[in-house]
């Protein structure tokens, strides 16, 4: 084997190692993401007093200052403003403020595809559900919600891709990510081979991208129900 | 039996239904007929809570319900003493013809799931439909469709049946085959309140009929007192209009 094909691999599997953490991340992410965006998505629907302007805030907030902002405001605010009321968390692993900066950011996107998704399932499936004698969140739970999902399938995968390439973000506070590990080879190697290690990790990214989409492709298959077919 | 009083509804201050009353008795088919926007379709509405009425009170057997008295859970109980057959079918997409119906034993009724489908394949037999009872609504055609929301609704055995407009979205063809299959519905008995433009239809199968303008009651009594010997201007107009004498000869 080559000397230059061996030191292809050699990156290869150093970054590769440390995909795992950088999934890790994007999949708690993207359940607490999943579980605020929800949850934002009903109280703007639903526009529960006090709680819509929260939301709306926060949503303005969230979507109008940079995600790298937002991990800093997280990682050295938050202790600081906690501590104003005798909390300590400076303890907590940097592993926990990036998930948090992360949910909170992906969150806010989540709950307007969320939104979107709702409405498009239409009145008329509320009325059906109403008529035969449903509350509102057994409408919500059987009905409305599953088809909801279906709709919100192709923006959903669009922002966890998204989300998989802001997690590169987190090195930033010293978590050793895949993107941290690239910024430790360099700083090894006094930043030769700089052009090599930047086509390695756009790979892996890539990737990873490439088997997110699919996976959502194939989960639109599965969950689309009685679609009759359409001649071009 | 129903009891509807005073009931008045506005949109946007722009009133719909001036304080309507109406009694159906049991086995009664209440068929309400008139010109469109005449407030019929936010009658019938009213009557299951989709719409809320601004003022007036609704009885059905002995739960009596009115605007002071609408909290989530009374709402909850007096939709469950009623279904409804939709103009648009409005089918559950996410769900089979079969779990269509389903739902409403599984949720309302608290029935078990092996006698829910018990119930259910028996209803699809009736609207003729059994070897649809595992396609999704999507793969129905319009009066299939309408078939079996009539079935999800029979299935709740409710206390009134509500039929918006039942046969407007569908084509001729399919309009005949919807209409027998009420018209066996009434033969058995069951309260039914029928929104419809279908004169022929409420001539064969009502035994009482409104006719409602400008949200308010002009006429109501028997459909041939009705329908065939209306005694107002209003009636007469609405009628004629619906069977126009031709202006030249053919």
């Amino acid at each position: 084997m080559s000397p230059s094909l061996q030191n292809w691999i050699d990156i290869f599997v150093r970054v590769l190692d440390k995909l795992p953490l950088t999934l890790l991340m994007m999949v708690l992410s993207l359940f607490f993401a999943l579980l605020i965006g929800l949850g934002i998505a009903i109280i703007r629907i639903q526009k529960y007093r006090y709680l819509y302007g929260i939301a709306t805030l926060y949503l303005s907030f969230t979507r109008s200052t940079p995600l790298l902002v937002q991990l800093f405001l997280v990682y050295f605010g938050l202790p600081q403003l906690l501590l104003i009321i005798n909390v300590d968390i400076n303890h907590w692993d940097r592993l926990v403020f990036a998930i948090m900066a992360f949910s909170f950011h992906t969150g806010a996107f989540l709950s307007e595809v969320i939104r979107s998704a709702y409405l498009a399932v239409g009145k008329d499936q509320f009325e059906a559900a109403y008529s035969v004698g449903m509350s509102y969140s057994q409408a919500l739970r059987r009905i409305i919600l599953p088809q909801a999902f279906l709709i919100s399938l192709p923006n959903l995968g669009n922002n966890i891709i998204e989300l998989l390439k802001d997690t590169s973000l987190a090195f930033t506070i010293g978590i050793i990510d895949i993107m941290g590990q690239v910024r430790i080879i360099l700083g090894n190697n006094h930043g030769i081979g700089m052009f090599q290690i930047y086509v390695v990790i756009s790979l892996v990214y890539w990737a990873t991208c490439i088997i997110i989409e699919s996976l959502v492709g194939y989960a639109e298959k599965v969950f689309r129900k009685g679609h009759v077919g359409l001649s071009k | 039996m129903i009891t509807l009083k005073n009931i008045k509804k506005s949109f946007n201050k722009n009133p719909v239904l001036h304080g309507i009353d109406v009694t159906v008795n049991k086995g009664d088919v209440l068929v309400i007929v008139g010109p469109s926007g005449s407030g019929k379709t936010t009658l019938l509405r009213c009557i299951n809570y989709l719409e809320k009425p601004d003022e007036g009170s609704i009885s059905i057997d002995n739960f009596t319900i009115d605007e002071k008295s609408a909290s989530k859970k009374n709402i909850l109980t007096l939709r469950r003493k009623t279904a409804m057959v939709f103009q648009h079918y409005n089918l559950f997409k996410n769900k089979t013809v079969l779990e269509n119906i389903m739902e409403g034993l599984l949720v309302a009724k608290k029935i078990n799931v092996a006698e829910a489908r018990l119930i259910s394949m028996d209803l699809l037999r009736k609207v003729g439909l059994e070897e649809k009872a595992n396609d999704y609504p999507t793969q129905l055609s319009g009066g299939q469709q309408q078939r079996v929301g009539i079935a999800r609704a029979l299935a709740l055995k409710p206390s009134v049946l509500l039929f918006d407009e039942p046969t407007s979205a569908l084509d001729p063809e399919m309009v005949g085959e919807v209409l027998s299959i009420i018209k066996n519905i009434a033969n058995e008995g069951i309260t039914m309140i029928i929104v419809t433009h279908e004169i022929d239809f409420a001539r064969d199968v009502a035994t009482k009929v409104i006719f409602m303008a400008d949200g308010v009651i002009v006429e109501q009594g028997a459909p041939k007192d009705v329908l065939v010997h209306p005694k107002h201007e209003r009636t007469k107009l609405f009628l004629k209009r619906l069977t126009p004498e031709p202006e030249y000869e053919i």
